[in-house]
């Protein structure tokens, strides 16, 4: 999958979150909906890309969302 | 002498608390107040006779046939016109009523041809009826005197004709075109003996006629007439069925003469419709049997390989055996399927079941991905239901009626035409929109507000309305702390009052004045009841679910929910997107939207099919394409979609689909996606099946079997074979096993059954113990999600904005006459009205660019270039194009980039940044796209 | 010649024969020139009146070339105006002012009474106004003589807090000028009954419909609301312009003009009284109704009531044209003979010949022989007679007239001017025209008689409005009493 695009996406659901006054929720809310959302493959290459490029171009409420829901977003093998 | 006109009681139902008694030739009824004698009578089962009136239309007493004795009145007073009053003694017979009527007719007759036998009405014309009714035996007028017999007739319209020597100026039609769809192109024009019906100044297609029908439909005589009526002759049974074009879901009586269709006419019980239609369902149905239909299953093992027809047992085959290899070969999640909102609920459901069960994984999703997934997502998460909130009669009791990127009067024709009455009636109407929409201002509408908003605004727009309730103070306080919760209200408050959501602070963003907003938005808080419609212009945005949010914020922020006349509307695009959605289309949702990560639903569902379900969500379909570019999805059944054509970057997708090594093409058509199929299988149209539509108020409604599949197979058979074929069992004899299945599965399907859909003509799920009948209405006590929701909408630019390289924003929508990418409609007569696609921008663009109308212009943007001619129009906005996509040589989606929305991906179809510059010629895509067309039809079989 | 302060009709009556020269001298003679109404002695225009000590003195018919040595000239001389035994007859109520004031001088109004009513109005509650109206047995005056008072109580009870009172001026009946006489030669009557008919509604909007025939009358009654205007409170009134059709004098196709469609006829009920212009609560009522208006709130409902007689109380006027020597108005009380009316005040035939016989109502009028001349004009005996007043046309023929091609011309006036909604006078009358041509050249007569009357009878019971519903009357009565003219 292409991780630039991924990238993108996860940065725009961590958008939708910039109003949010509560930390707790936009890190529950941005993991949340990749897990509901998003199919293993691309889940596994959003963390791929976090583990292998630091998270480049991720906006820093996505890497932390990501981070703190990580073993949530690992895909059952 | 058979004829298959329905019941007609003269004059429309009164609905009142009240009710009269009187006595209608000694037989005592009793009608609702405001009934008219006539509707009164033919209640007793007296049938008076008539010629003017019909009940879709008020009473007009022009006919003077239905005229009666009243104790204790004057004269002879026209049953019709003539209110019933308790007490009442009418007498529709006597010596005297006779003569006047044998009178009345005598008149018509002496300026009428003379020629039933070979007349198209013939065994179906009220004038002929009415003239054995009245005994008339005699014109001692003779035939002499002057008449209206030498006019020519007016064949302009591909499907009806008018010819005025028939005409008996009842002006049922002129009504029809007045009350019933608002167009308000046809008059009476001259006066006296030389008064004559006329559409516009030269004829019908040169008119403002919007080609509905209704005018014919409402014709006694052979005046205006079906040409397919003209051509096959009178239908001798008829069969009621669904509409398979938009999602109002119009209910139809199939006309039949033996297995062919003669006429589509609208069903007057139909709950969507009342008896009215539009060009498309009413006249454009002839693609179901246009000589491009496949009707063979057909099979090739690469792209470049010519088409070989096979049995459909060779191709169910073949079809699988290359799945099982895909999946050997690449894992169980590289294939998946795309469910059609075009199909029923039955075949909807089959295919994601086949992908679940058979094929092992989630990776199901279907074309609501690309329209109205916002709208799912949205309502779930704020009402907690994904559909919207009325049905379509609540609209007759809204005192200020919003439209939001929807253009109903093209899109969604038939509600429009309900719409527009209730403006008439005096109901206010803001519309957002950058486009002028015809809404704006036609013949007795006109918005009180037009919000013409930037493309890309509409997050800032909704904000700014929500700010202006808040901060006046007209929100419902009470609704708010009874309904709602509590908690993400004060936070939702908190962010709506900030002044960065003021219409002040917004103006320059979305270009709508403040003062406009500040209005509109007074209006809507205190204008009474409010009802929000919206189309794709709110859905097809980064922020598309944001904005569904944001709508049902203001609404519950107003108290606008739960209750006729209120609500969240979502217009949905085609025939069963709605059903598509419900049957667990979407890959991380089974039917009746509960999520795949749910054990307890996977139980339900796994013990029902026999499997162990996955837990984790498939791909959607922008990502099935970028796994394919990627290598890891390879296979894909698609059933009834174009994707090629509709969906955006048209490159990307091109890549990800020559990419795949088995695509099976389940379609009526040799689309655009099947140039990149391997596998074909011949697909049933609407008329060749039973099953369900379910419409964009949640109705469930009956698509009946009027003649056997072209190919063999209805698509739901088709499926079972293939599924069969992949060594998962299916067997249904009948679609009603399936919605069986459904109901048993689905809590909001429970009371669901084919049984009750024949006896209540159609049904508005949620529908189980609790509302045996359906729901209307949803959220009248409480929401489905208990409390309501209220989620912030932080308004977030999206990146494709105009700049120095493209400096124009283009938006996409459709026309009336043609449906979405066009695969029916175009092989209709309805090209008549809508040849090519156009693009429309502002004279003061055309100007800046010397482009002169009619020009070829082309049309580029980061993602791609095609080439279009220029339809120059002040409807535009300066800086906004707009085409539509119904051609596939258009190339729309060439330009449409890969944006979409941050929650759901539907993609951004309505804001593309491009530049516009005078050509001579086609993009390179549009040679490519021709060279390629000629190559593939090059590989069908002869 | 002295210079003197004389009178000159702005009437179109007096316009068509030459008044606004007769005036032009008269002002370059130095005279000082107001340009009054007509008295309605249309013979005698353009009828120049000069104040003299004892009261105005009348010369006439006066033309540019008698304006030297006028006030000198015995042939053209008339006396006292208000002695010409013609007006001196006469019991003007409606038309007091008209002919005596300048139409558009607030002050001449004011000073002849004018807006006494409107101040007695504005004193009373609106229940009491329009009981006044019913007290006085003012009935409409357009035709149909329904009591005006009963239809205002009406509009007053039904719901609704908009409202409006439209006046009916398209005045289309052949041979018939009053309600232009008003407009031109004292608008402010109308104006001020119609805010009065405003007040006892509750109403503060008002149409006036003009025919576009009329535009004199339009201009001066466009002047007169902008002169008054200040004076009416809130009450608002437009004027809207027809477009030729005789049918939109049919109330319910005015209407339906007025909201900006074809002139068609509406079913009644609903009653415009209760939905009516824009659906809504309106009283539709004719020039001379509302004209009325005003004297009997100024002099009360007694005072109108004192004239005429049975259940046709106050006056009317009378217009008589066609085949006549003295053409003009005449208000009258109700009871007045038609002979009286033809022979005291009209002087018999223009001609000189018998006349044969009177249309009395417009085109849709029945034809009365000189055998019925005795019938007193009383809407009710004139019924019984087998006729109607209507609007109070009188249109005279002598014995020269052929009454089967009336007959014919009632028919084709009907299928030229019928709205074309309803059958029988959409095709009835064309029917009707063709039928009576074979009769007139004697093919197969006594059967197309027959057919003839059973159309008409078709036409009477069928019909949706007056128009269809009345065009039998001239032809029925051609045939009942001039069968001769049937069988030539």
């Amino acid at each position: 999958m292409n991780a630039q695009k991924l990238v993108k996406m996860a940065n725009e659901i961590a958008a939708f979150f910039d109003a949010e006054p509560d930390r707790q929720v936009v890190l529950d809310g941005v993991a949340g909906h990749i897990k509901r959302f998003w199919d293993p493959r691309m889940r596994r290459e959003l963390l791929r890309w976090l583990d292998e490029h630091g998270g480049e171009g991720l906006k820093p409420t996505a890497i932390e969302a990501i981070r703190t829901h990580r073993d949530e977003l690992v895909p059952r093998a | 002498m058979y004829s298959v006109k329905e019941p007609d009681a003269g004059t429309p139902q009164r609905v009142s608390e009240e009710s009269v008694t009187l006595d209608v030739d000694g037989v005592s009824v009793t009608v609702p107040a405001g009934t008219s004698v006539m509707r009164a009578a033919a209640e007793a089962q007296v049938r008076v006779p008539k010629l003017c009136a019909t009940d879709s239309l008020e009473a007009f007493g022009s006919c003077r046939l239905c005229l009666v004795e009243i104790a204790g009145r004057k004269g002879y007073p026209a049953s019709c016109t003539t209110v019933a009053e308790a007490g009442m003694k009418v007498r529709t017979q006597s010596d005297k009523l006779a003569k006047l009527r044998r009178g009345m007719m005598e008149l018509y007759i002496s300026d009428h041809p003379l020629d039933c036998l070979t007349c198209p009405s013939n065994g179906n014309c009220e004038l002929q009826e009415m003239a054995g009714v009245v005994g008339l035996r005699e014109v001692r007028y003779g035939y002499e005197g002057a008449n209206h017999l030498k006019q020519e007739k007016d064949t302009s319209n591909p499907y009806f004709t008018f010819d005025p020597t028939k005409c008996i100026a009842c002006s049922r039609c002129v009504r029809a075109c007045e009350e019933t769809q608002g167009t308000f192109a046809l008059t009476l024009v001259g006066r006296g003996f030389e008064s004559k019906i006329a559409a516009g100044p030269t004829d019908f297609l040169g008119s403002e006629c919007v080609s509905c029908g209704a005018c014919v439909q409402a014709c006694p005589t052979a005046t205006l007439m079906e040409k397919s009526i003209i051509d096959k002759g009178q239908p001798d049974h008829s069969v009621v069925t669904t509409c398979a074009y938009c999602g109002v879901g119009c209910s139809f009586r199939a006309e039949m003469k033996g297995n062919e269709v003669v006429r589509m006419v609208p069903n007057k019980d139909g709950h969507a419709n009342h008896g009215h239609s539009c060009v498309k369902g009413r006249f454009a149905w002839g693609y179901a049997t246009h000589p491009d239909r496949v009707k063979k299953p057909m099979i090739r093992a690469r792209i470049t390989d010519p088409w070989r027809e096979v049995s459909w047992e060779e191709a169910v085959t073949y079809a699988a055996s290359e799945f099982r290899r895909i999946q050997a070969q690449y894992g169980r999640d590289s294939v998946g399927g795309i469910t059609s909102s075009r199909c029923s609920n039955e075949e909807t459901y089959l295919v994601q079941k086949l992908v679940r069960a058979a094929f092992g994984n989630n990776n199901v999703d279907t074309c609501a991905r690309v329209c109205h997934s916002p709208t799912g997502y949205g309502l779930k998460t704020t009402l907690g239901e994904s559909a919207g909130t009325q049905d379509f009669d609540s609209v007759e009791k809204a005192d200020v009626i919003v439209v939001i990127g929807a253009n109903p009067t093209d899109g969604h024709p038939v509600f429009a035409s309900q719409l527009k009455r209730r403006l008439r009636q005096g109901a206010k109407l803001i519309v957002l929109d950058p486009r002028t929409i015809d809404l704006v201002r036609m013949p007795h509408v006109e918005a009180s507000h037009h919000l013409q908003l930037r493309p890309g605004t509409n997050v800032a727009v909704i904000n700014a309305l929500a700010h202006v309730v808040v901060t006046e103070g007209l929100h419902k306080e009470d609704f708010v702390r009874a309904r709602c919760d509590h908690r993400e209200f004060d936070k939702w408050k908190a962010f709506i009052v900030d002044p960065r959501n003021s219409p002040e602070a917004l103006e320059e963003t979305t270009g709508v004045p403040a003062i406009e907003v500040r209005a509109a938005a007074r209006l809507y808080a205190t204008g009474g009841n409010a009802a929000i419609y919206y189309g794709l212009g709110v859905t097809e945005h980064s922020q598309g679910s944001t904005m569904v949010i944001g709508i049902a914020n203001l609404a519950m922020v107003t108290g606008n929910i739960g209750r006729p006349g209120v609500g969240v509307n979502p217009l949905r695009g085609q025939n069963n997107v709605q059903g598509s959605c419900d049957m667990g289309s979407f890959p991380h949702e089974l039917p009746g939207y509960r999520h795949v990560s749910d054990p307890g639903v996977r139980d339900l569902f796994g013990a029902e099919w026999g499997v162990q379900l996955e837990s984790e969500p498939g791909l959607r379909i922008p990502n099935m394409f970028d796994a394919a570019v990627d290598g890891s999805f390879k296979g894909l059944y698609v059933q009834g979609e174009d994707i090629a054509q509709s969906d955006p970057d048209t490159h990307h997708v091109t890549r990800a689909l020559e990419a795949m090594e088995c695509i099976v093409v389940h379609d009526l058509f040799m689309n655009e996606t099947a140039k990149f199929a391997h596998v074909f299988f011949p697909g049933s149209s609407f008329l060749e099946k039973d099953g369900t539509f379910t419409n964009a108020e949640r109705r469930i409604s009956r698509v009946r079997k009027v003649m056997p599949p072209l190919a063999g197979l209805a698509d739901w058979e088709a499926t079972m074979a293939l599924s069969n074929a992949l060594g998962y069992p299916m067997h249904y004899d009948h679609p009603s096993q399936i919605m069986d299945e459904i109901a048993r599965l689905t809590p909001t399907f429970t009371g669901v059954s084919y049984g009750k859909l024949d006896r209540l003509g159609s049904i508005q799920w949620p529908c189980n113990d609790k509302a045996p009948e359906g729901t209307p209405v949803m959220h009248v006590d409480e929401f489905v999600r208990g409390k309501g929701r209220f989620v912030l909408t932080e308004y977030v630019p999206t990146e494709e904005r105009s700049t120095r390289k493209f400096p124009l924003i283009l938006t996409t929508g459709r026309i009336l006459s043609q449906y979405n990418v066009g695969a029916q409609t175009r092989r209709t007569q309805n090209v008549v009205w809508h040849q090519e696609d156009r693009l429309e921008l502002h004279p003061h663009d055309a100007e800046e660019r010397g482009i002169r109308d009619g020009d070829w212009v082309s049309v580029r943007s980061r993602a791609g270039e095609t080439a279009l001619r220029a339809l120059i129009t002040e409807k535009m906005q300066p800086g906004v194009v707009y085409t539509t996509f119904h051609y596939p040589e258009s190339g729309a989606n060439v330009v449409t980039t890969e944006n979409s929305d941050w929650a759901t991906n539907c993609p951004e179809y309505k804001v593309t940044a491009v530049q516009v510059g005078k050509v001579n010629e086609p993009s390179e895509w549009q040679k490519r796209f021709a060279e390629q067309a000629r190559q593939q039809s090059g590989l069908l079989p002869r | 010649m002295n210079v003197s302060t004389v009178f000159v009709p702005r009437d179109a009556a007096a316009l068509s024969l030459g008044a606004d020269e007769v005036a032009a001298a008269l002002a370059a003679a130095g005279h000082q020139v107001i340009r009054n109404g007509s008295r309605g002695m249309f013979w005698l225009e353009p009828l120049v009146e000069v104040v003299t000590p004892a009261g105005r003195v009348a010369y006439g018919p006066v033309t540019p070339r008698d304006v030297p040595g006028l006030f000198e000239n015995q042939t053209l001389r008339l006396g006292l105006t208000e002695e010409i035994p013609y007006l001196k007859k006469q019991e003007r109520l409606t038309f007091s002012r008209v002919g005596v004031t300048d139409p558009l001088s607030l002050t001449d109004y004011e000073a002849h009474g004018g807006w006494r009513g409107l101040r007695a109005a504005q004193a009373m509650r609106p229940a009491q106004i329009v009981e006044a109206v019913v007290a006085s047995g003012l009935r409409g005056r357009g035709g149909a003589a329904f009591p005006a008072g009963i239809k205002w109580r009406t509009v007053l009870g039904a719901a609704g807090a908009e409202k409006y009172i439209v006046c009916n001026a398209d005045e289309g009946d052949s041979g018939t000028f009053s309600d232009r006489m008003i407009m031109e030669g004292d608008p402010f009557v109308l104006i001020e009954g119609m805010a009065i008919a405003g007040l006892a509604v509750g109403a503060r909007k008002g149409y006036v419909y003009v025919r576009s025939e009329y535009p004199h009358a339009e201009r001066a009654l466009q002047a007169a609301i902008v002169a008054a205007q200040p004076l009416l409170g809130d009450f608002d009134i437009e004027l809207r312009r027809g477009a030729g059709a005789y049918i939109c004098g049919e109330e319910t196709a005015l209407l339906e003009s007025l909201e900006g469609k074809r002139g068609m006829v509406r079913p009644k009920p609903p009653l415009p009284a209760i939905a009516g212009l824009f659906g809504k609560p309106t009283v539709v009522n004719n020039v001379i109704t509302l004209a009325s208006v005003p004297v009997i709130l100024d002099e009360g409902p007694q005072h109108y009531a004192d004239f005429g007689m049975g259940r046709s109380r106050g006056t009317l006027a009378f217009q008589m044209a066609g085949n006549v020597k003295h053409g003009g108005l005449v208000e009258k009380a109700f009871g007045i003979t038609l002979r009286e009316l033809l022979y005291d005040y009209g002087g018999g035939s223009a001609s000189g010949r018998p006349i044969r016989a009177v249309q009395i109502g417009g085109p849709l009028g029945a034809y009365f022989p000189e055998s019925k001349f005795d019938v007193p004009l009383d809407y009710e005996a004139f019924a019984a007679a087998g006729g109607m007043i209507g609007h109070g046309g009188v249109v005279v023929f002598d014995d020269t007239v052929d009454m089967a091609k009336m007959a014919r011309y009632a028919m084709e006036f009907c299928a030229v001017e019928s709205c074309g909604k309803c059958t029988p006078c959409r095709i009835g009358s064309t029917r009707g025209v063709e039928v009576i041509d074979r009769i007139r050249v004697g093919q197969r007569r006594e059967a197309n008689v027959e057919l003839l009357r059973d159309l008409c009878d078709t036409l009477i019971q069928g019909s949706l409005c007056a128009m269809g519903g009345m065009t039998p009357y001239p032809v029925l009565s051609a045939l009942d009493h001039f069968p001769e003219d049937f069988r030539r």
